[in-house]
Parts: structure tokens; C-alpha cells; sequence
């Protein structure tokens, strides 16, 4: 009876994900032609070995740019929207607006808003630059320095994803326990040891939800890598999920592009179960 | 060797359960695209005229064309840019569903003709060089050709890079419009300050060339040698490379050379911020619009390097059908592109747009134009000696190299010589790549 | 209340950059001052079917919506209420799917899309998204949640399954539907590369796809670039800015409900 239920969902997914998604690891394996399959040849590995082995960019600093682009997502994300959270717990129609104010980013399709982030950082007529100018301090580039691009566009990417976290944390901070903070007060403890010792071990469960589904997402992000900045300059923004997107519909490596999706996949894999592992751990633990 | 026989399996059964589904699916769906022998034939042309005085004129074309051929229907369609529009060939072929006609630059053509999902000239034409083949100018013909010799192509809307200037500037300042790069420098470096730069470039991105890019070819094959050899071999690191490089970053230390995205030299050349902007000469439309009557928009031929001959880097597309295609659409393909590449249409075409006409035939009818415009005749001169991008599929692969090298010694401060090094380390392995498909 | 105010600068910079003209000479009051050139706004609105492409999102988002709502309630249910065989596996295989980079995906199933004559339609945009990795996972969440004894009471009543769904499983989940809806109404909305290769014609590609069309077309004339940024984002604001309360105690319970 179960398999019945859940057969729609699976039909869905086994068409038009699991299916493909094993189609790819088979394409992975060849030299292929999209354009002509017969003209496809049979590698083996050897898409994997030059993906290892690439210079331009290597797999390595897209990796690393990967983990730079997450790391920041997941980090700062997570830090920001958990201060956001607590500042705008308490209700009030002023921080009621506040909210709303902090969340419609989120509500804003990526494509629209990244496009209004480029002229933000336009080195000739944004506003970035010419706020900057006004002050007399120098201007970066943003997008067109290898050292700001990748900043510029975790900016970008906080300002639309923060919201979604901050309320995910306000829902985690109304369900925890008042006695307990009430307790930690009446004991003398300041504001930091409350939050430290009594809110945040409560947050726990809340805070592995947004790590994972930040992680994921920031993995995979590719909208706001294609708007702002191509992948550049000099491959500073160029991440897996872009190089992929790159070989895949720019070169149409088609072979290539699947290995790297195939390691992507495991790449996200493990980061997803690793957080889980130690996610599980420290709720042991504590 | 078991992982590899279970992952066929596994893909497989992925496909079996894709074909059930177009079974399923076919049940409901009727007939095939492209109707019956009988009654009209309809082509579709996929190309990326998709706003302006490009779009109108093509329209207009079109519609000249339908009248007179009132059993063929053209359906175009537009791509928003070339990106786009190689994506959408690619994945229409994939699909086996190519359009008749596309626009393809050399390098998409040479890998299409390796895929054999082109069709040579001679297959529709009757003749590798049919009649028409003759009027186009000497540049145009051996842009048509693969590296097999043979036609592939037929040309459409070409063009060579020219420089916009801002002349009321240069007059203000008691400069000459520049005939050589040294002097575009020296005029370049005279009027920077004060908010203004000489020229904005866009080095562009490893995707797509840019504005940047093209000054670079112009300036290393104005300087002796081209980017890359007839051959498709890359040159980046040549000594006329690393001098137009060298070239750039001088520029740019010295304040007269800005970098930016979406058209910088258009967009500073508008808001009165730059003296000069180099791009295609097919930028004529949007140029003026940007200027909008501000000042006079001055308009020259690229400048002479060391080598002191004029020369010019090709851009613009061909035209070419798609294997799929039925007898009758390659015939109606085949009256389509040889009316597109007349010398009336290419008149009101290169008239309306500023693209260059590919014929010389089309210019006594363009002389509205030409009074007006008097750069264009030495412009289409440019047609016989300009650069066109080596007809391999590496390149487009070997040119993101080149813009990489741009980009690293512009924002990074790599020294020239070395950012080129490696540029050309890279590019020779895109090509042996490439060659090894 | 300073926070506040620095994410809505951007929303205020793009309203003001759509009303300048194209060469504005870059200070600071020029850039942060509008100039009232409407002309943006007529000048972007002829350059593409706007309505179309509106009323096709609206259409494609709300079928979406409704699939994936039938899919998730009933997998979740499964996976929170039901026992059956494989369910653990089941549900492995389902939360792996989340990994999956969607950009691969791509030409399989462009082939896929060819083969069953769904290119260019809005099939393709609607049915590959009618199933919800989250969907599923709130909603078992939930009824995981939700003491068992109350299905094995309405079971002893003889209620069938699917009824007892219907009647008291979905009452008991709304906030998980509602953050379902917007959050899969939100990503159809907010879905570009998929529709940008699967669909050619403007008779059914949504607006993020004529949006960059048009950018793509016109990436020089940014204040008309603008203006199509504010009148395609209005919208959608504008229906979170009437569902906020909605999708923000939607989002906040479902928090609430998510145990580690």
C-alpha cells in the first residue's frame, strides 16, 4: 500500500532525475557527441583523469572556489540570519516590518534581482563605486577584480537567501523552552551565557536543518554565477556547479561535464552526510 | 570492468523507462512536424536579430521574400544572444530537431561539419561554388570553406571592427581622429582625468569574446601576427601578442583604459565618460542611440601597428542548413540564403543595421548611406584583409585562454609575457584536444 | 530597524535606476535620485509579450503548486504513517535526490522531452517539478510528529486510508502546506535554466525567461533593464507581501516541527 502512495512521487523523480542522473554516469564514461551519438567513444576513466589533471581552470581551485562561495553561505548565513533572528524575535510592528523588510529579498526570482546587483557593481555608474567615490575611499572593481568578484556575488547571495533562515531560526527560537531561559536569569546569568548555555543547544536541530540546506543549495547555486560574473575573472568565480554549466552548454563536453557531475554529486553527498554525522554527534553529546 | 557493464544496465533501464513514457505519449500525439510533400514548404531560420533595426529588417526581408515565394513560409526565431543561440542549436540537434537554417560562427560550423549535422554547399547548391559565390568579396569567399577545402557556409551578416569616437572631444583638444595605435594612445592618454578614460573595453568572459578581446586580436595582428595561424594553431604568446598586451596594461596604468561589462566603451562613450569605443561596425545603431545627438559620433577604421598595413579583425556570422532537413526545405533553405546574400537585400540590410554588405554589388544602391556614413567603403575594404576566426572547433575553447591572459594581466597585474605563457600552454592543449576528436 | 532598511537600499536603487535616463553622469544624488523618465517603462513593456509570459508563470507555477501538494501529502503520509516494506530505502533513495545537481540533468532530459513531444510545452515545465524532496520530507516530518494513535483509531473506525488523509492528515499539516505551496510556487517563479532551453516560444515560457531574453538582447539599456526588473518582481512581491504573515508562521512552525 505504501509504494502506492508513494508511487506518483516516484514515477516523477525516476524519469526525470534518477533515470538521467544514471544516464549520466554512463555518458561520464565516454567521449561523447551530442551532437551525433553514434560518433560517441568509449574512455573509460579517463574523463575522471582529466578532470583531476586540468590546468585551466584546475578542479582544484574550482573546488576550492566551491567551498569558499559555501563555506561563506553556510557560515555566514547561518550567523547572520541566527543575529537577525534574535534581534527580531521579540514582536512589535516596527520589528514586524523589519522581518517582512529582511525576507522579501527571498521572494525575489534570481534572475531579477542578480541583473540589479550587476548595476549595483557596475564599475562606471553604480552605486557601490560611486557611494565609495563620494567618500574617497578606492573602488575594488567588484565584479571585475579576482580578489572582489567572489565577495560581491556572496553579498548578493546573502541578501537573497538570509531571510528564509532568519524566519526558519524565529520559528526555532518561538518553540523554545521560556522556564529554562527564566531559570538561567534568575541564576544571574548575563544575556551572552543565556544564549550560549540555554538558547542555543535548544537551536540545535534548527541550525543542522538550515547548515544542510544551505550547504546544498550553495553547492548547486549556477543562476547568480551566470548573471554577475561568468565564472570570472581569471575562473575567481569559477565554481563545480559553473564549470559544469560551462562544458556541459558552452563547450558541450558532454562526457567531461558528466564526470563533473557525477563528482559533484558525491561531493555533495558526503558534505551532506558528514554535517549529519557530526550533527549527530554533538546532540549526543550535549 | 563489472562497474562499467552494471552502469549500462542501470542506463538502460533509464532509457526504457524514457521510451514506455514516449510510447504512452506518442498514443496522444499526433502526426509529424513538418507536414506532407504537397502544398507550401516551411523553413525556420534560428538567428539572434531579435530587437532593433535588425529585427525590423530582417522581417522586412523576410516578407519581400515570402511574397515572391509564395510557397515557401520562413519561421523565425529568435536567440537572444550567441550563447543562447549554440545552446539551442546543439540541444535542437541532440533532439533531432534542428532548425533549416542557423547562424553559426566558423568554429560551431567546423564542429558540426565533424558531427556531420551540416550539409556542405555542393549537396543543395548543386555546386561548391555556385554562381553567387563570385560577387562576394575575397575576405567573404574563403570564409565560407572548412578546413576540408569544401563549402559549408553562406554568409550573412558580417563585419570588422571600427573605432567610435567622441569628435567633438577630440576637437576641443586640438587632436587628430588616430591612423595609428600610437597616436590612439597618445589621444587616449590626453583627455583621461576627470572622470573621462579614452576607452572602456570589456576583456570579456571564457565563454563569449568581448569587446577587450577583439582589441587584443586587432592590436597583436597589427603588429605582425594574429592570434591564432590560418591553421588554428595559437599564437598567444608571440612577440606581436605580448607587445598588444603590453599595449593594454599601459593604457590602463596610465588611467586612460577602464574595464567594465555590457558595452563599457558604449555606455561611457553615451554618458560623455570616454573619448573613444571600439567595436563592430554592426554597433552603428546602437552607438548613435547611445549618443543620442549629444555630439558628433566620429567613426574610423581601426588604426595601423608596427607593421604599418591595415588590418582588421572579422566578426559576424554565416549561415549553413542542418542535416534533417527534406529535399524540398534544403531547396527552399537554398533560394532563402542566396536572397538573404543578394545585393539588394544585403544593401537595405547593411543600410538599416551597419553591418557590411557582402557584396560589392549592394554598394552603389547604398549611396544614402554611404553619404552619411563615409567610413563605410573603407570599412567593406576591410572585408578583404581582415582576420576571420580560424574555422576549428578548439578555438572558441583557446580564445577563453586569451581572455583569461586579458584578464589576469589587467586586473591581477600578471605580467604580460607570463599570462600569455600560459595562455598559449593551455590553448595548445584545448587544440590537441580538439584535434584528437 | 538599520538591517531593514540596508535590504531594501537595492529594491530602491532599481526602482530609481529604471526611472533615469540611460547616461547619467555618476554622482551620488544623480544615481540615488529619480529623474521620472516613464519613458523606460513603455520602452521595456513593448520590448516582449509581458502579459503572456505573466500569465504563462502564473499558469505553470499554480499547476506546480498542485502537484507537487498531491505528491508530497501522499509520499509523506506514507513515509510518516504507513508501514511497508522498504520504506527506509525508500526514503534514502528519495532524500538523494536533493543532491543531485540540476544543471546535468538537463540534456537527458531535454532527449527525454524530445521523445515524448514535450518541448516547448507546458508540460515540461510542470510535471519534472511535481514532486518535492522538501514536500515530502515536511510532510512526514509532520505527521511523524503527530501521535499514531490517532490513524489507529480512525483505522479501528474503518476508515480508508485515503480518506483518513483527506480528513484528518491534511488539516493536521496546513502550516506544511502552506509553506509547501510558496516555497514550490517561489522556485517555479524563480526556475531559468530549465525552461530557457526546454522551451523556445513565448506562447509558454515564463517571465525570469523573457527577462533574460531581454537582458541578453538589450544588456546596454539599463534603466529599460530596470524597469523589466521592477515590473516582473512586483508581482511576486507583491503576493508575499499579502501572504507574509502566512509564509513566515508557515516557515517558523515548520522549524518548529524539524527534530534533528
Amino acid at each position: 500500500m505504501g509504494w502506492l502512495y508513494t508511487a506518483p512521487a516516484l514515477l516523477i523523480f525516476s524519469v526525470f532525475i534518477i533515470g538521467p542522473t544514471a544516464y549520466t554516469l554512463y555518458v561520464s564514461l565516454f567521449h561523447w557527441n551530442a551532437l551525433n551519438t553514434a560518433k560517441s567513444k568509449y574512455i573509460g576513466l579517463a574523463n575522471y583523469r582529466s578532470l583531476l589533471g586540468s590546468t585551466a581552470p584546475s578542479f582544484l581551485s574550482s573546488a576550492w572556489h566551491s567551498l569558499y562561495f559555501s563555506g561563506a553561505m553556510v557560515i555566514g548565513g547561518t550567523a547572520l540570519s541566527l543575529a537577525f533572528a534574535l534581534l527580531l524575535q521579540r514582536g512589535g510592528r516596527l520589528l514586524g516590518a523589519a522581518r517582512v523588510a529582511v525576507f522579501a529579498p527571498h521572494a525575489t526570482p534570481v534572475v531579477a534581482t542578480s541583473l540589479a546587483w550587476v548595476w549595483i557593481f557596475n564599475p562606471q555608474f553604480g552605486l557601490a563605486d560611486t557611494l565609495l567615490k563620494a567618500v574617497h575611499l578606492p573602488q575594488p572593481g567588484w565584479l571585475q577584480s579576482t580578489t572582489w568578484a567572489m565577495p560581491s556575488v556572496i553579498a548578493y547571495s546573502l541578501w537573497h537567501e538570509v531571510g528564509f533562515t532568519v524566519v526558519l531560526f524565529l520559528g526555532g527560537l518561538a518553540v523554545i523552552s521560556p522556564e529554562l531561559s527564566e531559570a538561567a536569569r534568575v541564576d544571574g546569568a548575563n544575556a551572552w551565557q543565556e544564549f550560549w548555555h540555554v538558547t542555543w543547544p535548544q537551536l540545535r536541530p534548527v541550525t543542522l536543518f538550515v547548515v544542510i540546506i544551505t550547504s546544498i543549495s550553495s553547492l548547486q547555486a549556477f543562476t547568480q554565477f551566470y548573471e554577475m560574473s561568468q565564472g570570472g575573472p581569471v575562473y575567481a568565480t569559477t565554481t563545480l556547479s559553473f564549470l559544469l554549466y560551462q562544458e556541459a552548454f558552452v563547450f558541450f563536453d558532454t562526457g567531461y561535464g558528466a564526470a563533473l557531475a557525477i563528482v559533484l554529486f558525491a561531493v555533495t553527498a558526503a558534505f551532506t552526510l558528514l554535517q549529519r554525522r557530526t550533527g549527530d554527534r554533538i546532540s549526543r553529546s550535549s | 570492468m563489472t562497474k562499467n557493464t552494471r552502469s549500462r544496465r542501470i542506463a538502460g533501464s533509464a532509457l526504457a523507462a524514457a521510451t514506455v513514457l514516449a510510447a504512452v505519449a506518442g498514443c496522444s500525439s499526433s502526426g509529424s512536424k513538418d507536414g506532407a510533400s504537397s502544398g507550401p514548404t516551411t523553413i525556420s531560420f534560428m538567428q539572434i536579430m531579435i530587437n532593433g533595426s535588425q529585427k525590423s529588417t530582417l522581417v522586412k526581408l523576410t516578407n519581400d521574400f515570402e511574397t515572391a515565394n509564395p510557397n515557401i513560409k520562413v519561421n523565425l526565431e529568435y536567440q537572444p544572444d550567441y550563447g543562447t543561440l549554440h545552446a539551442k542549436e546543439t540541444a535542437a540537434i541532440a533532439a533531432h530537431n534542428a532548425p533549416t537554417i542557423g547562424q553559426v560562427y566558423e568554429s560551431w560550423a567546423a564542429q558540426y561539419a565533424n558531427s556531420q549535422v551540416i550539409l556542405p554547399v555542393s549537396q543543395y547548391a548543386g555546386s561548391d561554388k555556385p554562381d553567387q559565390y563570385s560577387s562576394f568579396y575575397a575576405g567573404v569567399q574563403k570564409d565560407l570553406a572548412l578546413p576540408d577545402g569544401k563549402n559549408w557556409m553562406w554568409p550573412f551578416n558580417k563585419s570588422v571592427q571600427v573605432i567610435y569616437s567622441n569628435s567633438d572631444l577630440l576637437k576641443s583638444k586640438g587632436l587628430a581622429a588616430p591612423t595609428t595605435w600610437d597616436q590612439f594612445a597618445t589621444d587616449a592618454k590626453a583627455v583621461s582625468g576627470n572622470g573621462v578614460t579614452g576607452i572602456a573595453i570589456d576583456p570579456g568572459t571564457t565563454a563569449s569574446p568581448a569587446s577587450g578581446t577583439l582589441m587584443f586580436q586587432a592590436l597583436a595582428a597589427s603588429n605582425g601576427t594574429p592570434d591564432f595561424a590560418a591553421d588554428g594553431t595559437p599564437q598567444l604568446n608571440s612577440p606581436a601578442a605580448v607587445q598588444a598586451l603590453s599595449y593594454l596594461v599601459d593604457l590602463k596604468k596610465s588611467g586612460a583604459l577602464q574595464i567594465g561589462t555590457n558595452y563599457p566603451g558604449e555606455a561611457a562613450l553615451g554618458a560623455q565618460k570616454g573619448l573613444f569605443d571600439l567595436s563592430s561596425a554592426a554597433g552603428y545603431y546602437y552607438e548613435n542611440q547611445a549618443v543620442g545627438g549629444k555630439f558628433a559620433l566620429g567613426t574610423a577604421v581601426l588604426p595601423t601597428g608596427s607593421t604599418g598595413q591595415p588590418t582588421n579583425v572579422m566578426s559576424g556570422t554565416n549561415l549553413v542548413e542542418f542535416t534533417g532537413a527534406s529535399k524540398a526545405q534544403q531547396a527552399a533553405g537554398w533560394k532563402y540564403m542566396q536572397f538573404l546574400a543578394s545585393a539588394s537585400s544585403q544593401a537595405e540590410w547593411a543600410g538599416q543595421t551597419g553591418y557590411l554588405p557582402v557584396t560589392a554589388a549592394a554598394l552603389p544602391l547604398m549611396s544614402d548611406f554611404i553619404a552619411k556614413n563615409p567610413y563605410l567603403p573603407t570599412a567593406v575594404g576591410a572585408l578583404a584583409y581582415a582576420v576571420a576566426e580560424p574555422p576549428y572547433s578548439w578555438v572558441a575553447k583557446a580564445e577563453g585562454e586569451e581572455v583569461v591572459a586579458l584578464q589576469a594581466a589587467l586586473d591581477k597585474g600578471t605580467d604580460p609575457a607570463t599570462a600569455l605563457n600560459t595562455a598559449q600552454t593551455n590553448a595548445l592543449a584545448d587544440q590537441k584536444a580538439g584535434a584528437a576528436q | 530597524m538599520l538591517a531593514g532598511l540596508l535590504f531594501l537600499l537595492p529594491f530602491y536603487y532599481v526602482v530609481v535606476t529604471s526611472l533615469n535616463s540611460a547616461s547619467v553622469s555618476a554622482s551620488v544624488s544623480d544615481i540615488l535620485l529619480p529623474h521620472w523618465q516613464w519613458a523606460n517603462y513603455s520602452r521595456a513593456w513593448a520590448a516582449a509579450p509581458w502579459p503572456r509570459l505573466f500569465l504563462n508563470t502564473l499558469l505553470i507555477a499554480s499547476a506546480t503548486v498542485l502537484l507537487a501538494l498531491a505528491t508530497s501529502l501522499l509520499a509523506g503520509f506514507a513515509f510518516g504513517v504507513m508501514r511497508f516494506r522498504g520504506r527506509g530505502l525508500l526514503f534514502g533513495l528519495v532524500m538523494s535526490v536533493l543532491m543531485i545537481p540540476g544543471t546535468v540533468l538537463i540534456i537527458p532530459d531535454y532527449i527525454i522531452a524530445n521523445d515524448i513531444n514535450w518541448l516547448d510545452t507546458y508540460w515540461i515545465q510542470i510535471v519534472p517539478w511535481g514532486a518535492s524532496v522538501f514536500g515530502i520530507f515536511l510532510v512526514r516530518q509532520f505527521f511523524l510528529g503527530l501521535p499514531q494513535e490517532i490513524f489507529d483509531a480512525a483505522e479501528l473506525d474503518g476508515a480508508g486510508r485515503l480518506r483518513m488523509l483527506w480528513s484528518i492528515g491534511i488539516p493536521l499539516v496546513r502550516p506544511a502546506i502552506v509553506i509547501i505551496s510558496l516555497n514550490v510556487f517561489l522556485a517555479s517563479w524563480n526556475s531559468f535554466l530549465w525552461p530557457f532551453i526546454m522551451t523556445s516560444s513565448p506562447d509558454v515560457q515564463p517571465v525570469e525567461v523573457g527577462l533574460a531574453a531581454f537582458a541578453g538582447a538589450n544588456g546596454t539599456d539599463f534603466p529599460a533593464l530596470s524597469a523589466a526588473v521592477v515590473f516582473t518582481t512586483a508581482p511576486v512581491l507583491l503576493f508575499f507581501l499579502v501572504l507574509q504573515r502566512h509564509f513566515i508562521t508557515g516557515a517558523m512552525s515548520t522549524a518548529g516541527g524539524v527534530r534533528g
